[in-house]
This record gives structure tokens, sequence and C-alpha cells, in this order.
């Protein structure tokens, strides 16, 4: 699955401690969900979403590899 | 993430702090029975290899082996089961993925003794492994837990 987290984290001038903390999780996870290593469970990817006011679908996508 | 089936992130340090000396005292000291220790408890069930005179209720015991074990256990599942101090949907993931891991190395090391120790060295190995599937889930969860702490010491 790909994300835009960093993307719209630069667009909205949040650094990752920011939004760890706005999204009430580790700076480490923002981390592992940038570099592509955690797929965020649906809650959390609600409130990214809410945060960066965009939906879902524009933050994340998925990938051709997601269907096998 | 809302998890309500683990204990205060402050349950942990206790963990520890009873875990270690317990961990160092059972080990220097394995099958000591130390004198104050001998008492007649009640007994559900004896099983003696040789024939005791102890009454049905009740048997002579030593209770160093069982306040080991039980402190223990207790502690070990404070340090396994603690939150941490962020405890979010990341590590309740890294919990399950260590968990897992954890019983296939402790299996692991039950499959190999079982076809390799016999007798009364096998009877050991099965008491070691009552306590060892808690220890390693802790070992292997700290070191992942250690590891994602450290992936991101450096933001971009």
């Amino acid at each position: 699955m790909k994300n835009n987290i960093k993307v719209e984290r630069a667009r909205n001038n949040m650094t990752q401690a920011d939004l760890a903390e706005k999204s009430q999780v580790s700076r480490q996870t923002i981390n592992a969900m940038e570099a592509g290593k955690y797929v965020p469970s649906t809650l959390l990817s609600l409130k990214l979403a809410e945060i960066f006011k965009v939906q879902v679908n524009e933050l994340f996508q998925l990938e051709k590899k997601d269907w096998k | 993430m809302k998890t309500n089936y683990l204990f205060p992130n402050k349950f942990k340090k206790v963990g520890w702090i009873i875990l270690i000396p317990t961990l160092i005292i059972g080990i220097v000291f394995l099958g000591a029975e130390p004198e104050f220790l001998d008492f007649k408890i009640f007994t559900l069930f004896n099983d003696t290899l040789f024939g005791s005179k102890d009454s049905r209720w009740f048997s002579e015991n030593n209770l160093f082996d069982e306040i080991i074990g039980i402190s223990l256990i207790v502690s070990s599942m404070l340090v396994a089961f603690s939150k941490e101090k962020e405890e979010d949907e990341f590590i309740t993931n890294l919990r399950l993925k260590s968990l897992t891991r954890a019983v296939y190395v402790n299996y692991g090391i039950l499959l190999v003794s079982m076809f390799t120790v016999f007798g009364l060295a096998f009877f050991n190995v099965a008491i070691f492994n009552i306590f060892t599937f808690l220890l390693i889930f802790i070992i292997i969860f700290n070191f992942n837990l250690w590891k994602f702490k450290k992936s991101a010491k450096d933001e971009k």
C-alpha cells in the first residue's frame, strides 16, 4: 500500500512528532508508515485523513501487489 | 487504540524489580531447600515416588521452589503484559508478532528435547519449559521494541 503521509505532512508543515501527537501514536509509528513498513488500522487511517482534511483514499492507495 | 487486556504501565517496573532478583536467586540456589521454609501445607494431590507418611490433605514440603516459581510467573506476566509508555497500535502489533515467535521458539526447544532428552532429565526440561515461554517472549518483544524505538532516531 502506498501513502502520501510524508507529502501531506510537508504540505501542512508538520514534523513527525507533531503528527504523532495529533494522531495519538508514537513518532516511530509515523516513521514506519512513511517508510511503507507498517499498514495502519482503519481507525488510524481515518484519523490521519481527518487531520490532513483529505479523503482516506487520497492519503492511501492500493498497489497491485496488495491483491496477491 | 484502546487495549483493555494489559496491565497499566507502572506494573512493568514492578515486574522487573521482582523478576531479576528471583531469576538470579532461582538459578544460583537451584534445588535448594532451606530449613526455615519447611512447612506442613494443605495438599490437593501428592503423588510421591517413594511412599510418604503424609496424611491425605497435608504434606511436608519445602516452600523454596514454590516461592521462586510463583514469583517468576507473576513477575514475568507483569513485565510481558504491561502497557508501554506509548502503547499504540504498532506496539500492539509488535506484541502479537513477538508472542507468535515466542511460541515457535519455546515449542521448538521442547520438540528438540523430546527426542534428545529422556528420563528424569526430560522431566527437568518440562519444568523449565513452564517458565521459558514468558521469558523468551520478554526477550523477543523487548528486542523488537528496542529496534523499533531506535528506528526513527533521525527525522527527515
